[in-house]
């Protein structure tokens, strides 16, 4: 068996790399899958505080790395999901503690037992982003809907294309249907005419990904009250799996109210 | 080592060359990125000069005679080191090479700040005779791309912004242009600058420069750049 290795980048910071890492992690492990999530962001580790594994740490990647401890003892198994594990980053050390020849060999190592490894890279193009996409098979680029991530996007995917990492996969994130369809925020087909690569997820805003965030819970395991990211989350998985999961119509509901506003804001 | 292949940064400026090369790794690295790096571009970077940017790598006389040495088997001459450790810089001038660009035309970065070439400068000279040979990419330059070439360009494909192509000729964009263009870079005040879809950052011809009018544009149809009377404008190709 032979592991997949997927890393989700994006170039910027702030557009949800960790959230989107931590609940398509889960999301695969409630597939049934054995997934580790790697945090690659050395330094500024919070990959396991979304997780919430945070007070469960001893052991760290640059520990591995450095012969510390051997590499089952860094991985922690997931509180909910018995075959999600996660490699948290240390918070002391910085990027240079990690070379991108070593990121090769742990997953190696990990592809022999787990079915996906799912890195989670630090934002910038500089070390810590080598470092997550030098052992990645397939790469996953999260950008928002707004002018400054697609740039930055786009910078990421010509990186992968010159690094032969293929153009990625894109998941547009945080994305409101409203304010869209008011014309204040980039649509779909806005991001995707820039980048031009294939569209693997579109996560609306959702404030159940914060509330669950903060609790250590990743809304894709927690989405009780039919939260759509969760749902958006739990496709993504599916599309990674290689099933073909129509995109859930984000277009916001025209009641009697919205059309009223409309007509009034038109004229 | 391929993992910092593209930490060689190449650009044009006023002098020739500007190849900016990782801080880190060891030096045997460096040498073997350069060789890796121009061999490949040879045909178009050959016989320029070069000002070499190390950041702050740490080299002695003797690390920078290799280099020297690795750009005259790759024809190229160094004549310039941009260095941040003193002690490199030390040496550079004991080799009598320069350290840095002359006039400050560079910002913090190494970025160059105007492109435009003055009036009367070897530059000139250059500019009388027609730019030869065209370089053609089949493509989309996505954002952080910086081609220079002397001659012409043709993209196949499109121009992101955040990319820049800077050429002595003729630039055409088969494809939607929204990125930075600058033709007849060396004073060539006849070049031209078509795309399918014209909606760049900004454009720039010889010494003049061009930025798209704030309303959004919704016209797709192909458009010519030029110099009319002094001034960019944009025509409707429509012949």
């Amino acid at each position: 068996m032979s592991g997949k290795v997927v890393t989700v980048t994006s170039g910027k910071g702030g557009v949800g790399k960790t959230t989107v890492t931590a609940n398509i992690a889960t999301a695969l492990a409630m597939l049934g899958k054995k997934v580790v999530a790697i945090d690659a962001d050395i330094g500024l580790r919070n990959l396991d505080v979304v997780m919430g594994l945070e007070n469960r740490i001893v052991y760290d990647l640059v520990d591995v790395i450095e012969g510390r401890c051997r590499l089952r003892q860094a991985m922690i198994k997931d509180k909910r999901q018995p075959d999600l594990y996660l490699i948290p980053a240390a918070q002391t050390r910085d990027k240079m503690a990690v070379s991108p020849s070593d990121m090769i060999l742990v997953c190696d190592e990990l592809r022999q037992e787990m079915d996906y490894i799912i890195i989670d890279s630090p934002a910038g193009i500089e070390r810590g982003f080598r470092n997550a996409i030098a052992p990645a098979d397939h790469v996953l680029i999260v950008t928002n809907p707004e002018v400054s991530a697609v740039r930055d996007a786009d910078r990421i995917i010509g990186l992968l294309e010159s690094e032969e990492k293929g153009p990625g996969r894109l998941i547009i994130n945080r994305l409101k249907p409203e304010m869209v369809a008011r014309g204040d925020m980039l649509s779909i087909d806005d991001v995707l005419d820039i980048l031009a690569v294939e569209l693997i997820g579109v996560i609306p805003e959702d404030e159940s990904i914060l509330i669950s965030s903060n609790r250590g819970t990743p809304v894709a395991m927690s989405g009780l009250n039919g939260s759509s990211a969760s749902q958006a989350f739990r496709n993504v998985a599916q599309r990674i799996e290689g099933q073909t999961v129509p995109f859930v119509d984000l277009t916001p509901k025209t009641g009697l109210l919205n059309r009223l506003n409309n007509w009034f804001s038109k004229s | 080592m391929e993992q910092v292949a593209s930490q060689i940064g190449i650009k044009g400026i006023r002098e020739g060359l500007l190849i900016s090369v990782p801080d880190r790794g060891s030096f045997a690295d460096l040498v073997a990125l350069l060789n890796v790096e121009l061999a490949q571009k040879q045909a178009f970077l050959q016989g320029s000069q070069v000002a070499l940017q190390v950041g702050y790598r740490k080299l002695d006389k003797e690390y920078l005679r290799q280099l020297q040495a690795v750009f005259e088997q790759n024809q190229l001459e160094l004549w310039a080191v941009l260095a941040e450790d003193p002690s490199a810089r030390e040496a550079a001038r004991e080799l009598a090479l320069a350290t840095r660009l002359s006039g400050s035309q560079t910002d913090l970065n190494g970025n160059f700040l105007s492109q435009m070439p003055e009036p009367g400068t070897a530059n000139t000279v250059a500019s009388a005779q027609p730019a030869q040979g065209g370089l053609i990419l089949k493509e989309t330059l996505r954002s952080g791309r910086s081609i220079f070439h002397e001659g012409h360009v043709v993209v196949i494909g499109d121009v992101n912004p955040g990319a820049e192509i800077v050429a002595s000729g003729d630039v055409i964009v088969w494809g939607r242009l929204r990125g930075l263009v600058h033709a007849g870079a060396l004073g060539d005040e006849t070049a031209v600058i078509c795309a399918l879809e014209l909606n760049p950052t900004q454009l720039r011809i010889a010494d003049q420069i061009a930025i798209s009018p704030d309303e959004k544009r919704g016209r797709t149809i192909p458009e010519q750049v030029a110099i009319r009377n002094g001034q960019i404008v944009a025509e409707m190709w429509q012949k």
